[in-house]
């Protein structure tokens, strides 16, 4: 499903131009869950960003492709409607943007784009109760501008509900753990997991091996100096909890 | 033409020449040659003149050929609301108007205060009334609210208007303008005289061609215990200045001045200000947003004076927000607060950038085409500037969603 190969890329320009990914190679086959783990500065963040297309990375190697698809040469709205999906670690405040207005935007968007129908106004409406209810997000909430004043809980709460309204093929979780407490995580992992699916596939990018506890992944990869430097079962994640990442560093040399 | 009336203005351009014959050519009237003179120390305003540095008649107009154009289209009409056409050729005003407005034609040309300091809203005084001059007066009297819609359009090659209202004590006039250009200069002057607690609701849509000249110059007096609420949409011409000078001369009064520009390439847009607080305890509440193509300009002039004798316990705020969409587009703003009074709250504000990078890749993220983003975040910038437009709102948000979702 999606598959990197030998990623190289930087950020920023000119002499300041720093290397962040590596050579990065990894493969998340359909139905599958991955956990990405790493140190701070490891290029997690970066390699969510390249993925999805931003601006201000450059690709200086290799290739990432979405079930063949060359996802590098695409704009970011059209690896979106190609079904590329990131839960933001900082999601952005859009302030006189009422939430479900953006939604129901960007599914239209992205239905245009792929030549199917636009979604009807009581068949969204419809769809999104039930959502919210699942995430225990107010309806309320769902009025009010995109993120404008919502706690950080709040927010990465909404960023899974976009996740389960677009009903993307392939998610990127940027941290979605940070600034959540154990109820919210709970109820966050619930709404991915509902996600899981054998034609969809799923990038986790985690600091902590907690959110793994609720959101089960086949695979763990260590990411660190910009590239994959071991890929285990879950049980590396527990091992990662317990002696930190030096150990594992410093075996893979 | 008497040489005299050719001296009126130095070196005069071709455009200037044919307002001095135009001005010859009507009925002799003291009043009419003082509103001239005030015109013709400055001619067409230009660089070279305070306050119109950005915004350049004199250069801008170049002949007085009537310019070809489809007119456009006036979002703010309304079926069964009273209203006055002014054309190059004169204005027509409706048999009947509603209860509580009068429509009085003077015959002889009103003085107009602070001439000198608005040319070409002196200019509009001046030549008004075309082959009929005069002045047109509206009589508004305190009851139920009235609705009286205004059009200043082509062809041709003068629009010279000019209205005189007069609020009475608690009297509601929801006043709505639409400046559609079509003339190759096209200027209106439109005095408000708010008696005690007299309330007034304007709205001003203004479009024009690449080849047009349009000012819109407006006056408000307000005395003790009144209310104004403007708010105006602008998408400008080659140039276009929307000018507002209004005086608080009684305590308690209270105004907004709402405006939002959009500049498309080679137009020009200008929001231009003077608010004086001549008693205490009055309030100015001011918001000014603007977004900008490449090749567009956009001007924000906004000035506050608060005198130390006359000025205290005022409460002003300005903010001028505007967005260069591309490169290439230009703003101006010259934000001038003149206090003098020390018991006084007065706040200002004033920015200039480009779209938030954030906010368009987390658009774009979510499948939300670049040009689709740039509409929905310029949109949701200049919203709040026309929110207070009540029932307008709607009418000035198509118009610029339309021009968003096409031009930008």
């Amino acid at each position: 499903m999606l598959k990197i190969e030998n990623l190289t890329a930087t950020v920023g320009e000119g002499e300041d131009a720093k290397t962040i990914l590596n050579g990065l190679s990894l493969a998340v086959p359909a139905g599958e869950v991955h956990a990405i783990m790493g140190p701070n500065g490891a290029g997690k963040s970066t390699l969510s960003y390249v993925l999805t297309g931003r601006e201000g990375y450059a690709v200086t190697g290799g290739t990432a492709t979405l079930d063949g698809a060359d996802l590098l040469s695409m704009e970011p709205e059209a690896r979106a409607a190609k079904g590329m999906f990131l839960s933001f670690q900082y999601p952005v405040e859009i302030p006189g943007v009422p939430v479900m207005t953006f939604v129901r935007t960007a599914m239209n968007a992205q239905r245009k784009a792929r030549g199917e129908a636009e979604i009807s106004a009581p068949d969204f409406i419809k769809k999104s109760r039930e959502i919210a209810k699942v995430l225990s997000l107010d309806p309320e909430m769902l009025k009010r501008p995109v993120n404008v004043g919502f706690s950080g809980g709040e927010k990465k709460r909404l960023e899974i509900y976009q996740m389960m309204m677009l009903e993307p093929r392939f998610m990127v979780l940027d941290e979605t753990d940070s600034g959540l407490d154990i109820d919210a995580l709970r109820t966050v992992a619930e709404g991915v997991n509902a996600l899981r699916a054998p034609s969809r596939g799923m990038l986790v990018i985690t600091h902590y091996q907690r959110l793994l506890d609720y959101i089960k992944p086949d695979k763990v990869h260590v990411l660190a100096k910009g590239r994959i430097i071991k890929t285990g079962g879950p049980e590396l994640a527990h091992r990662l909890e317990a002696e930190g990442y030096d150990g594992v560093l410093a075996e893979a040399v | 033409m008497s040489a005299a009336l050719k001296d009126l203005i130095r070196n005069p351009t071709v455009a200037e020449l044919e307002l001095v014959a135009r001005f010859a050519a009507l009925k002799a009237d003291p009043r009419r040659e003082r509103l001239f003179e005030a015109f013709a120390q400055t001619g067409l305003p230009g660089r070279r003149v305070e306050g119109w540095r950005w915004t350049d008649f004199k250069t801008a107009v170049t002949s007085m050929e009537a310019p070809k154009s489809a007119p456009p289209r006036d979002p703010l009409a309304r079926e069964g609301v009273a209203t006055l056409r002014f054309t190059p050729s004169g204005y027509a005003a409706p048999s009947a108007l509603p209860e509580g407005l009068r429509l009085l034609v003077k015959d002889d040309v009103q003085a107009m205060g602070g001439a000198e300091a608005a040319p070409l809203g002196a200019l509009a005084a001046a030549l008004s009334g075309g082959k009929t001059p005069g002045t047109l007066l509206v009589d508004v009297s305190a009851g139920a609210p009235v609705h009286l819609h205004m059009v200043f359009e082509g062809p041709g090659a003068l629009n010279a208007a000019r209205v005189v209202f007069l609020l009475r004590p608690g009297a509601e006039l929801q006043v709505t303008e639409s400046h559609l250009g079509g003339a190759a200069l096209s200027t209106a002057l439109i005095e408000f005289t708010l008696n005690k607690n007299a309330r007034l609701h304007r709205t001003v849509y203004q479009i024009g061609g690449a080849s047009e000249a349009q000012a819109v110059t407006a006056i408000i007096e307000q005395d003790a215990g009144a209310e104004s609420l403007q708010t105006t949409l602008a998408f400008g011409a080659k140039v276009a200045r929307l000018e507002t000078r209004l005086v608080h001369r009684e305590t308690g009064s209270k105004a907004t001045l709402n405006a939002a520009y959009l500049a498309g390439a080679g137009l020009q847009a200008d929001i231009t200000t003077h608010v004086r607080h001549g008693a205490p305890s009055c309030v100015t509440r001011q918001l000014t947003k603007g977004a900008v193509l490449d090749g567009g300009r956009g001007v924000f002039q906004g000035k506050f004076h608060v005198p130390r004798t006359t000025g205290q316990q005022t409460d002003a705020s300005m903010q001028h927000n505007a967005l260069l969409l591309e490169e290439g587009a230009e703003v101006f703003a010259k934000p001038e607060l003149e206090i003098l009074a020390d018991d006084v709250q007065c706040a200002h504000g004033n920015t200039s950038g480009a779209l938030d990078a954030a906010q368009l890749f987390y658009l774009r993220q979510r499948g939300i085409p670049l040009v689709q983003a740039r509409a929905i975040l310029t949109e949701a910038f200049i919203a709040q500037a026309l929110e207070g437009a009540g029932g307008m709102e709607e009418a000035l948000r198509a118009e610029a969603t339309a021009w968003l979702t096409h031009a930008a």
